[in-house]
């Protein structure tokens, strides 16, 4: 292989896809590696939600929304049914002491363009009719969506090879090296030299960061999802617990009235229901490691934490649960940035919303490559922002 | 010497016991349209055909051991009970249909099933040659859990008798008797994941164009596999499939993840194990 590649991105999920297809799109010379398969690792053991709900008020929900912004319209660009849906979400809030968390909630998020709307007993009782019923209000969010995660990625990868983009999978990245303005990526299947380099590997992206002398601030934040059956209409969109902020955020003296097996599992409820007519349940949170094994003790949280708000789940059945990895970063805010080393960048460390920001997030490196201005001020993603080399 | 008859010693019901446990519509009554016979004569603990009906015309109340009657005036004689009698033990009569013939609806649950226009052997409730039918119509669907519903143009004089018909011969080698993995070439447009009904075309789709290289990776892309079975059915054929498109063995594919559950559980069972939950 000594063909010589404008951008070489590295790690073929929904971020190294999006980065391959949008920097292919600017009409530059790209190759997509992976060790494994499209979407092999995080993005296949994740849910599809495409949420501007779960952002911190400002820079963090300004991003996710310009993301979000360019979902209705990629199902038509990639060619490829993403299964965008968009009907946007409800948080539900157990008690006052929440209700009065999410009203500032949603007075800071309107304030950042974000529309958002209070619903009291009777109104969040009426939107959804299995709702258990002594929860105590809600926050609907307009906006906010879900696709089908590993179609995404599939689509952004097709559409990138259309546009004369190279994939190399199931191809293993071995060390990295640099000769004048060149980088060489000695790989399983031989070299491959390339201008510039994104590094996408998500929780990978601390190894290969190391390969070029970049110490990566990423960490295994695992998470655990229980799959039902197809059954009738649940819920009609996603639903989720005020409570999953508290936890995402490890913020606040609030401390919700869980069961110690659903606290010490980190669990917040969280509903999806899916194209094919069944629904997810979510979520868990821990640091254990590189781990995607289940848990009995989170998948038993899980359960329990669901039937709270939706008692009607009791006879549904269970079909399947996995676990994956989210790429945590102390700040909870992804690396999109350059580094010290010229020609080298980062894509990665969404933790959660890799899914809902691979957009904006592969535009947004397309356009740094290129030397383009990005949509908005990126300084917040920067690698830089962590005092590293 | 008189034969004893009856169910017990016959394995189907005598006119008479009809008569004392069933009843039986009067003349007057077929005379107006079709109407349901129940030939259902043991004391059986069961009472689908009473949910069933629509119209409230098949009683068994308590207890559940009561034999059902039918109310004549209220059935339509519509068929709904004789697909969700268990013991296919439900008929419809219409002695209305012509002239000289009547309709017999019976529950037949044997391939082949006939087609409507052919003429069969129309056969009592011991299994004996009455007469020749006429198919009128097959009723096969999803609402009946596909108990299958014949219905039969006999002489009026037979409809009394006539409770089902001679089973047609399966062709040689013909559908019934073929093993459940065909062998060579399947179709492209074949259901192989019937949970989530993929075609051997999409797993090929799959493998072609979007670079899917194991069953897993087949099942990402076009959901082969990610149904209620969870692949239990259909990965031996994925992974044929994969394997002639790849030409990587069979045995060397690599399999599938498992995850847990290992069968299907409910959220409640799951979280009534332990502390917390409320059950």
């Amino acid at each position: 292989m000594s063909r010589t590649y404008d951008v070489a991105v590295i790690g073929a999920g929904a971020i190294g896809t999006s980065s391959a297809y949008y920097n292919a799109k600017a009409g530059v010379k790209v190759i997509l590696i992976d060790g494994g398969d499209i979407a092999d690792s995080t993005s296949s053991r994740s849910d599809g939600n495409i949420l501007v709900c779960d952002k911190q008020p400002g820079f963090d929900a300004r991003f996710a929304k310009a993301s979000q912004d360019m979902f209705p319209g990629l199902s038509d660009e990639l060619s490829y049914d993403i299964e965008w849906t968009q009907k946007g979400s409800l948080y539900l809030i157990e008690g006052p002491e929440e209700y009065a968390i999410a009203e500032q909630f949603c007075k800071d998020m309107r304030e950042s363009g974000i529309d958002m709307r209070m619903l009291n007993h009777e109104e969040v009782i009426a939107d959804e009719p299995y709702l258990a019923r002594d929860v105590y209000g809600g926050l609907e969010t307009m906006t906010d969506g879900s696709v089908y995660p590993m179609g995404l990625a599939y689509g952004f990868a097709l559409a990138c090879e259309r546009l004369g983009g190279t994939l190399s999978l199931h191809n293993r990245v071995l060390a990295i090296g640099k000769k004048e303005n060149y980088f060489i990526i000695e790989t399983e299947q031989g070299p491959i030299i390339a201008k510039n380099i994104v590094n996408a590997c998500g929780v990978g992206a601390p190894k290969i960061g190391t390969m070029a002398g970049l110490d990566i601030p990423v960490q295994a934040r695992q998470g655990q999802i229980l799959v039902a059956e197809q059954t009738f209409q649940v819920a009609r969109r996603k639903v989720h617990e005020f409570g999953y902020m508290l936890t995402k955020f490890q913020s606040g003296g609030y401390e919700r009235p869980v069961s110690e097996r659903v606290r010490r599992n980190e669990v917040a409820f969280v509903f999806e229901p899916t194209r094919s007519n069944n629904f997810l349940i979510g979520s868990s949170r821990s640091f254990v490691g590189e781990t995607v094994d289940n848990e009995i003790d989170v998948m038993q949280a899980l359960a329990e934490r669901a039937i709270r708000f939706l008692p009607v789940l009791a006879d549904i059945k269970v079909i399947r649960a996995y676990s994956g990895l989210r790429p945590f970063t102390p700040d909870h805010m992804p690396i999109v940035s350059a580094t010290p080393v010229e020609g080298f960048y980062i894509a990665a460390g969404h933790e959660g919303d890799g899914i809902g920001l691979s957009p904006i997030t592969g535009q947004s490196v397309a356009d740094m490559i290129a030397g383009r201005e990005t949509f908005m001020d990126l300084s917040p993603l920067s690698y830089e922002r962590f005092g590293k080399n | 010497m008189e034969r004893n008859t009856g169910v017990i010693y016959e394995g189907y019901p005598s006119m008479a016991e009809i008569i004392a446990a069933n009843g039986w519509p009067s003349e007057e009554r077929f005379a107006k349209g079709p109407i349901a016979v129940v030939e259902c004569v043991q004391e059986i603990p069961c009472n689908p055909c009473e949910a069933a009906c629509r119209f409230g015309a098949v009683e068994i109340g308590t207890p559940i051991t009561n034999t059902p009657q039918i109310d004549s005036e209220k059935c339509i004689g519509c068929g709904v009970c004789v697909a969700a009698c268990s013991g296919l033990a439900i008929f419809v009569i219409d002695k209305t249909y012509s002239e000289s013939e009547a309709l017999v609806s019976f529950p037949f649950e044997y391939v082949p099933l006939p087609e409507k226009g052919d003429e069969v052997e129309a056969l009592s409730r011991g299994g004996e040659y009455l007469c020749q039918g006429m198919v009128v119509k097959v009723v096969n669907t999803r609402k009946n859990d596909h108990t299958p519903v014949v219905t039969l143009a006999v002489p009026k004089e037979k409809a009394d008798d006539v409770r089902t018909m001679k089973r047609l011969v399966l062709p040689e080698g013909g559908p019934g008797f073929e093993r459940i993995e065909p062998e060579g070439f399947l179709d492209d447009r074949v259901i192989v994941c019937r949970c989530e009904e993929i075609t051997a075309g999409e797993i090929r789709s799959a493998v072609r164009v979007e670079h899917a290289t194991t069953v897993t990776e087949v099942k990402r892309r076009c959901r082969a596999g990610m149904g209620l079975c969870q692949g239990r059915t259909c990965e031996r054929l994925v992974n044929r499939i994969l394997s002639a498109e790849s030409g990587i063995t069979p045995d060397q594919q690599k399999g599938t993840t498992s995850r847990p559950p290992v069968r299907p559980t409910t959220f409640g069972e799951l979280a009534g194990v332990d502390e917390g939950g409320k059950r």
